[in-house]
């Protein structure tokens, strides 16, 4: 199934340039401008971070930067709000498991 | 409400809680507190939670090791885990008069049988490697020292006092006190009269309030105090940081967040309790160029508080002279939390037994600033 609109009554969206991304050291298809969490839930990728002490699955849920169920460790940074991060080529994604180590 | 007490505390924050517990707890029966809001809604539930026992002056020393003991005790004594973290201080130094005072301290420190020490740049390096040490002459390092909830603190003593009995009154303001011939004979609120014959001003940076009530000057000011806290990160730092010359303080949380804050330069009074953009600004330049490895931690919220500031920065704990039984403990200067247990102990024992038994606090009393004072220098 496509995850990303293609068709909008109101909206029109233009495909931009296509980046790489990697989701777990694993190419994923995206496109400029999209935020990694679009990407990601376009590539069937719902489970985004681990919860600190119980360590359940988050996923997407707020997508405007206010919950923080989608922080994930992006280019080794943790803490990183995957809904309000526009993608980039070459960047690597990975999900966040509890709090997130500083380095 | 109730209309007979034999001790009514005013406040209701850690101190007026501490006083209140230890009566209780040496047997004092008909203890009230009167807090103006909800517990911990004053300086209390804005402070950072450090609990330090370097400092400057050999009876301040004495008091904050009592305070220490019975904060390990706390969870078993009180009955409540108030996130309580030895985790050490460490206080950094960066010049030669400051190193020569550290030096000095640690002297004066050791001799009161605290377990302190002075780490050479490089052991400060070594135990700290994300600490950015440039400029560092050298750090006093106690491992015995750390940091606690102290919200959680004051609701623990709250329930605490209730179970044993004790009165624990919120919302509620007191608008005068009666004395006669010199003798309290019983507080007004604005939710009906309680007899009593012992007060005890608790009230932080408005206790001279409360005193003005039965005619008593007590030289406290309120000062506001700037504080922030980050997201939560998996845990790295073990003690509360100080660092005088930058003028901050750190800590990391149980739960993972970063506690900071500092002295601003123009402090507004206590009772303005807004927030500024430059204390954030100020704050993150300085915390990222001393710990650059918290340069991506998001700040979660900023708050602000007030410090009951004493002409000295040091507390003031007496019995009025001219007003039998009015006690005053305030002046605490931004450090009531860490003493609060020591002080709740000394003080209770001032009403029962008529004077200190377990820590001597005489250096507090009000009449050193008759004599001439010297200011605790350890203070952000």
């Amino acid at each position: 199934m496509e995850g990303r609109i293609l068709e909008h009554p109101i909206l029109s969206f233009t495909r931009q340039k296509r980046v790489r991304i990697f989701f777990e050291g694993n190419e994923i298809e995206a496109y400029e401008g999209e935020s990694v969490a679009a990407a990601l839930h376009a590539a069937g990728i719902k489970v985004l971070r681990y919860t600190p002490i119980n360590g359940r699955p988050a996923g997407f849920f707020c997508a405007v930067g206010k919950c923080s169920s989608c922080l994930m460790e992006i280019d080794g940074v943790p803490n990183v709000r995957s809904c309000m991060t526009k993608v980039r080529d070459g960047m690597q994604v990975r999900r966040q498991h509890g709090k997130g180590d500083l380095v | 409400m109730i209309d007979r007490a034999s001790v009514v505390v005013v406040g209701g924050g850690i101190v007026g809680s501490a006083i209140a517990f230890n009566l209780l707890k040496m047997g004092m029966k008909n203890v009230c507190v009167i807090e103006r809001s909800y517990v911990s809604s004053g300086s209390t539930g804005r402070c950072a939670g450090g609990i330090r026992q370097q400092w400057s002056s050999s009876m301040n020393v004495k008091l904050a090791m009592r305070s220490v003991k019975l904060f390990e005790q706390f969870e078993k004594e009180v009955g409540m885990n108030i996130e309580y973290y030895q985790g050490g201080y460490l206080l950094l130094a960066y010049t030669d008069s400051e190193s020569d005072d550290f030096v000095k301290n640690v002297k004066m420190q050791k001799s009161q049988g605290l377990d302190v020490d002075i780490l050479t740049k490089h052991e400060i390096k070594e135990k700290f490697p994300f600490i950015n040490v440039e400029g560092v002459k050298l750090g006093s390092w106690c491992k015995s020292d750390g940091h606690a909830n102290p919200q959680i603190a004051n609701i623990a003593y709250a329930i605490a006092i209730r179970k044993m009995g004790g009165e624990f009154i919120t919302h509620t303001t007191v608008t005068g006190i009666d004395v006669q011939n010199g003798q309290i004979v019983g507080v007004q609120t604005d939710n009906g009269y309680i007899h009593t014959n012992t007060v005890i001003d608790a009230a932080g940076f408005e206790s001279p309030k409360i005193g003005e009530m039965v005619g008593i000057t007590i030289p406290v000011y309120g000062e506001r105090h700037q504080i922030l806290v980050t997201e939560a990160v998996n845990h790295f730092l073990d003690p509360l940081v100080i660092n005088f010359n930058h003028n901050y303080y750190v800590r990391q949380t149980r739960h993972g967040s970063l506690i900071m804050g500092q002295g601003d330069v123009n402090p507004a009074p206590g009772e303005d309790i807004g927030n500024t953009i430059e204390f954030l600004e100020e704050m993150s330049e300085k915390m990222v160029r001393d710990f650059p490895i918290i340069k991506n931690v998001h700040i979660v919220r900023q708050w602000s508080g007030a410090y009951d500031m004493s002409p000295d920065a040091q507390p003031i704990i007496d019995e009025s002279k001219s007003v039998s039984r009015f006690i005053y403990a305030t002046g605490f200067s931004g450090h009531g939390f860490m003493l609060a247990p020591a002080v709740g102990e000394a003080v209770a024992e001032m009403i029962i037994y008529g004077r200190t038994v377990t820590t001597d606090i005489s250096n507090l009393k009000m009449d050193r600033f008759a004599i001439g004072i010297e200011r605790e220098h350890n203070v952000v």
